[in-house]
Formats: structure tokens, C-alpha cells, sequence
């Protein structure tokens, strides 16, 4: 038998392989698609898109698979058949096939199979820094901070030495100081010489004690991208850095289809797929409910007649829902009687959309809706001061992770964090360093967990974590590791004082019969046993 | 009759990316030995000398499908009790009714992933046999 290590590889070698001949067989799939008039082609259709579901996730494109299914099936009903594609047929087939040649672009590692084991999304891979500060000590300091928070910096003493090194490509951001023994505004200028001769593709980010309007001038003229006062915050200059150099798209917006028709919906649910949504179909009126709970919307795109009852009603149903009385409702409907479409919109729709309508006017209103939701939901549900979930926000998601795990039965951990001795904190540096700590603390742990865990601040110095599919040994591990990272931050006090914090954590594993009450208990008592048995650890819930 | 261990699996599929990465499930990950055929005459012809515990057929192959090389290779009558697994992209239950009446012991859905197929063989092997003595 071969190590795990070789299956590893080997596996990613046939992932290689497999990648480089999608290009040809989306080639040949077009191809077919265009002689569509001919059966014998579109058997050749079919036969392809059966091949690709059948393998697409076995290499790393889940996705992949599932639309060649979709695609494989409605070509099912015409090959059957034995006649051609319907319009209608074709242009759902000729949608899905680029959402086809979109899912060839995207790779995910994930098998579809749950059991896939919990891997630490430690040291993705960091980001590469160009950090030029003629303080030595200052820059290996600084480049050993970025190091935890997942960049790698290359420090440069002098301005000019720029000039030499290789534009990397992998280079995501410089970070310049302005004042050296060359001259009070050096930094600014090699920047600006740079910028002028070469292609200078990363952001810029100066720091400085200088605080003064021509030092920010000639940094904005340089074209800094952000200027960072010092002694530099590593809480602030790694959010500045992050969104500079983001390059995970926002989370997907969600919306819920609701109409009687499936062909209808389908067309809908790809219309707002291609403009990169999430989309969930329902077309029993009855089971909208359990879709909620499951799939949580941005928007609910709603039909207006459908049999059992009405859009109006069941708009009014949600709006009686604790959680949802925010959700934007859609109805979209051949209805054009101005005053049935007020009546709708007084029983808690949020606007009207007349069928039939144009894919780029349903993508543009359902977006704009959307953009909003999001913005004045992230008021309500989020921490102001960290931007993580607040106390209310992950109790729901408690409540909603337990409810979900008692059908699904897979695993999952909640962890309870508290930072130690933080009243000292506070009390000896005072409560702006403090705040900055606890900013630090959640900067990394959105660095650092994956974009599916949910993490809040739910007490001043206490945080909650979700963790999905983790049993308590793996999160245990995790939060070691986090807790040995973070216990290494150097935090800075305002008087150039520096200091060290540290936290302690409780895990609990989900166990069948728990409530989400328990599960709360089970964490907060593994906190309390971490605490007493020293701080700085991390205690699993026994 | 005492269960025995499985060790040695025909595995029948036409195209060969999948046939690479099943082998890297059933041989580097399983432990199985394994022998791979491209097509059903292939295996057919090469089950006897092979001898296999198993038989994983893939469903959909040009000239003889998943289901005409069942048949073939239940004529040869060291191949009558073999217990023979279909692995296909279109598992819908009417299928896999049918799959069982024309005498598959059990179906694998496709894409599969390559670290659980061999859990999954062995465990409908464990089904059909019972647990191993």
C-alpha cells in the first residue's frame, strides 16, 4: 500500500491531467450543441455530458458534475424520444452549457463524499509582502507580525534596493516608509520613480511617523493605496492589507425561487446563476418553510398564483417569522392589475416584477434589492467594533446548526473563547488598546478559520465559533494552534509600550439529544475549566 | 461456506482518466489487487484467468454495455455466484431496481470519491457475504 502522501499526489497528478483536457471536451460540447438540428448530434451531446458527470467530481469539480447531470437530463427527454430539442429545451440547454464552461473554471478540492477529513486551513499560502523600512529591527519585527496573520514579508533596508529586486509576481502589496537618511520624502519618491519607469502592478501602502500634509500629499501623489500612522497597528495595517489584496469574491448572494412551474423557476435559477447567485428552487408552496430554515435567502423571488394559496399570503406568512421579517420579497408575476400588486406589496412583498422579463432586467432588479438587504442586515447581525456575528446573531446560528445536524447527523463543535486577564488590559493601557487587541484576535480568526465557520463576538472580551463538519479533537487542535499564534501577536500600547495577550477555550461536540442550550453550557463550562486550570489553553468539553 | 477476505476486483470502464484515478482508489488507497479492462469482450475474455472476487462493471460503454457484459459473464460458470457491482452517473431508484433484478448486488454512484470507493466496495462486499472470518 502507498503512503498517504503518494495517494496525495498521485491523486493531484490525475486532477492535472483531467484539467487540461476540459478545454477540448467544452470544445466538443459546443461543437455538438451546434449542429443541435441533427439527433445523432445530440446523442453525442448527451453521451459527453453523461462522461463529465459521471467524473468531473472524482478530480476536484463537484460542480462540474452536477451541471453536466442537469445537462445530461434535459437532453434525456428529446434523445428518448427520439426528436429534436424544444426552444424552450434549447436555450435551457445552451444556459447550461455555460454554466458548464464556468464550473471548468472552478476547481475545488472538496470530494462530495461528508466524510472528507477536517483539514487546518493554516499557511494557505501567504501572501508576499515587499516591507522597505531603513529600521532593521523594526521591519523583522513587523514582517514576524504579518507572518502570523498569513503574509510573508521580504524586508529591504534602502529605497533603492527596489529598483533591483525582481517584480514578482507574486508580490501583493509594498510597504514603504517615507522617511530615510536619504532624504525626508525618499520613500515617496522611489515609489513615484518606480511607478514612472516600471510597472509597478501592487498597492502601496506607506507608513510614517510623519504625519504632516506634505508627507500625506506626496504619498497620495506617489498613488499610495492606504497611510498608515506609526508605530504601525497590526490590527489596522493587516485590514488594510487584506482588502487590498482580497481575492476571494464576496459570499455569493442566496435567493429562494418560488413557482409552481419547475421550467419556469429553472429558468430563473440560471438567469441569476450566471450573474454568480446561489439559487434555491421550491415548487410545492407548502414546503417553503423548511426551505427557509435550510437554505436562509438574501431574497425570496416569489410567483404570485400557485396552487394552495397565494403569493400575497404566503409573503405575509414569512413576515410573521421571527427571522425573516427583513428578507426582501420579490413577486414576479404576469399580474399587471396596479391594484392586486399593491395588495401584494401591503401583505409584505417588497416590489413587483412583471413576466415575462429579461434575464438583465431580473438580475439587475433582483441585485439592487439585494446590495441593500445585505448592507442593513450586516448592521443588525454584526459586531460593530470586530464585524464578526453579534451575541444574537450566533445564537440563531446555533440554533439553526443544531436543528440542521439533528437531520443531517454530521458533526460539528462550538468553541467559546475568552481573552485572559483582559480587564488588566484595559485597565493598565487603556480601553482604545484593548478594543485593539480584541480587532486583532478577530482579524485572525477570519484570516485564519474557513469562510463556512461562523464566528461572533458575543461579551466584551468573549467570543463564540462555529465550526462545521469538525469533530472536538480536530477544532481542539485548530484552536492550539490558533492560540499559540496569537499569544506570539505582539499588541502595541499608544506610549510605545508592547505587550502580549493570550485566550483561553472551551470546545463541545455536538452529541445527539443536545440542545443548543446544552451545547452552550457544555463550552462555557469547558471555558471555565481552561481558566481555572491556568488560562491559555484549550479544554474539550468532556 | 466460510466468508473470505476481498482481494481481487475486476473493474470494467471505458474511459481512462477514471480508470487511472480508480486505481489509485482501489489499489494505493484499498490494498486491492486489481485488474483494469477497457472494455466488456476485454473482460470477458480476461475474467477466467484473473479470478476475481468482484466485479465492478461500469454501466454506460460503446458496443456492450454494463448490463450485456453481466450477462456474458454470468454464461461462464465459474462467474455464476460472483457477485458483480454496477458503477454509473445515473442512479435513479427505478434504475437501481432494475440494476438488482438483472442480478447486480448493488450500484455505485459516479463521480466517485477516491478516498471512500473502497470503503464503499468493501462494505458491500461485507453485505453480501457477511463479515470476513
Amino acid at each position: 500500500m502507498s503512503s498517504g502522501l503518494d495517494i496525495v499526489e498521485q491523486l493531484r497528478l490525475q486532477e492535472e491531467g483531467y484539467a487540461k483536457q476540459l478545454p477540448s471536451k467544452v470544445a466538443q460540447l459546443d461543437q455538438a450543441f451546434s449542429q443541435r438540428h441533427d439527433k445523432d448530434a445530440l446523442r453525442t451531446l448527451r453521451f459527453l455530458a453523461h462522461g463529465l458527470a459521471g467524473s468531473g467530481a472524482s478530480f476536484g469539480y463537484p460542480e462540474l458534475s452536477e451541471v453536466a447531470r442537469q445537462l445530461e437530463i434535459k437532453l434525456d427527454a428529446a434523445v428518448e424520444a427520439d426528436r429534436l430539442l424544444s426552444g424552450l429545451e434549447s436555450e435551457a440547454v445552451g444556459d447550461l452549457l455555460e454554466m458548464l464552461y464556468y464550473a471548468t473554471q472552478r476547481r475545488s478540492r472538496q470530494m462530495p463524499s461528508s466524510a472528507a477529513p477536517f483539514t487546518i486551513p493554516i499557511n494557505v499560502e501567504k501572501k508576499l509582502i515587499y516591507l522597505v523600512d531603513d529600521d532593521i529591527e523594526l521591519a523583522a519585527n513587523l514582517a514576524l507580525q504579518l507572518g502570523h496573520f498569513g503574509y510573508q514579508a521580504k524586508t529591504f533596508d534602502s529605497p533603492e534596493q527596489l529598483y533591483e529586486a525582481i517584480a514578482d509576481p507574486a508580490l501583493a502589496a509594498i510597504l514603504m516608509d517615507i522617511i530615510f537618511p536619504q532624504g525626508d520624502l525618499a520613500g515617496a519618491e522611489v515609489i513615484m520613480e518606480l511607478a514612472m519607469t516600471k510597472h509597478l502592478d501592487a498597492p502601496v501602502v506607506f507608513t510614517s511617523v510623519r504625519n504632516d500634509l506634505p508627507a500625506r500629499l506626496a504619498a497620495i501623489r506617489a498613488g499610495a493605496a492606504a497611510y498608515i500612522k506609526k508605530p504601525v497597528d497590526i490590527g489596522a495595517l493587516v485590514s488594510t492589507l487584506d482588502e487590498l489584496t482580497s481575492n476571494t469574491p464576496p459570499e455569493p448572494y442566496r435567493v429562494l425561487i418560488m413557482d409552481d412551474t419547475e421550467a419556469l423557476a429553472e429558468h430563473y435559477a440560471y438567469t441569476l446563476k450566471l450573474a454568480g447567485m446561489l439559487t434555491e428552487v421550491v415548487t410545492d408552496p407548502m414546503s417553503i418553510l423548511s426551505h427557509l430554515a435550510d437554505f436562509r435567502p438574501d431574497l425570496v423571488l416569489m410567483d404570485m398564483y400557485m396552487p394552495g394559496c397565494t403569493g400575497s399570503e404566503l409573503a405575509a406568512v414569512i413576515r410573521q417569522l421571527d427571522n425573516y421579517t427583513m428578507v426582501p420579497i420579490v413577486f414576479l408575476s404576469t399580474e399587471n392589475d396596479t391594484n392586486k400588486q399593491l395588495t401584494a406589496m401591503k401583505l409584505g412583498g417588497d416590489d413587483f416584477l412583471t413576466k415575462p422579463i429579461t434575464p438583465v432586467h431580473l438580475v439587475s432588479a433582483v441585485s439592487t434589492r439585494l446590495r441593500r438587504y445585505r448592507t442593513l442586515r450586516s448592521f443588525i447581525e454584526r459586531d460593530g467594533l470586530t464585524g464578526l456575528l453579534n451575541h444574537a446573531a450566533i445564537k440563531q446560528r446555533l440554533a439553526l446548526e443544531t436543528a440542521r445536524t439533528v437531520r443531517l447527523k454530521h458533526a460539528f463543535c462550538l468553541i467559546m473563547l475568552d481573552l485572559d486577564h483582559f480587564k488588566t488590559i484595559n485597565d493598565t493601557y487603556g480601553h482604545l488598546v484593548g478594543d485593539r487587541a480584541l480587532k486583532n484576535l478577530a482579524e485572525l480568526l477570519k484570516r485564519r478559520l474557513r469562510p463556512t465557520d461562523i464566528i461572533g463576538r458575543v461579551g466584551g472580551e468573549e467570543f463564540a465559533i462555529i465550526l462545521l463538519d469538525t469533530e472536538s479533537e480536530s477544532a481542539a487542535k485548530l484552536l492550539d494552534e490558533l492560540r499559540n499564534a496569537f499569544s506570539k501577536v505582539r499588541q502595541y500600547a499608544d506610549d510605545h509600550r508592547e505587550f502580549n495577550i493570550t485566550f483561553s477555550c472551551g470546545v463541545a461536540e455536538y452529541r445527539t439529544g443536545d440542545s443548543a442550550d446544552d451545547l452552550y453550557k457544555k463550552a462555557d463550562q469547558a471555558l471555565y475549566h481552561a481558566k481555572e486550570a491556568g488560562r491559555n489553553q484549550v479544554v474539550i468539553a468532556s | 461456506m466460510t466468508t473470505k477476505d476481498l482481494q481481487r476486483i475486476l473493474y470494467v470502464e471505458d474511459e481512462p482518466d477514471i480508470q487511472a484515478v480508480a486505481r489509485i482508489a482501489l489499489e494505493a488507497v484499498g490494498g486491492f489487487q486489481l485488474l483494469v479492462c477497457s472494455s466488456g469482450q476485454e473482460a470477458v475474455a480476461a475474467a477466467s484467468a484473473f479470478a476475481p472476487d468482484l466485479i465492478l462493471l461500469d454501466v454506460m460503454m460503446p458496443d456492450m454495455d454494463g448490463p450485456s457484459t453481466l450477462v456474458a459473464l454470468r454464461t461462464l460458470p465459474e462467474f455464476k455466484a460472483t457477485p458483480i457491482v454496477f458503477m454509473t452517473a445515473k442512479v435513479q431508484t427505478s434504475e437501481v431496481a432494475r440494476y438488482r433484478q438483472i442480478g447486480a448486488v448493488d450500484v455505485i454512484a459516479k463521480p466517485f470519491d477516491p478516498m471512500t470507493l473502497s470503503d464503499t466496495v468493501r462494505s458491500i462486499w461485507i453485505t453480501h457475504n457477511g463479515i470476513p472470518s
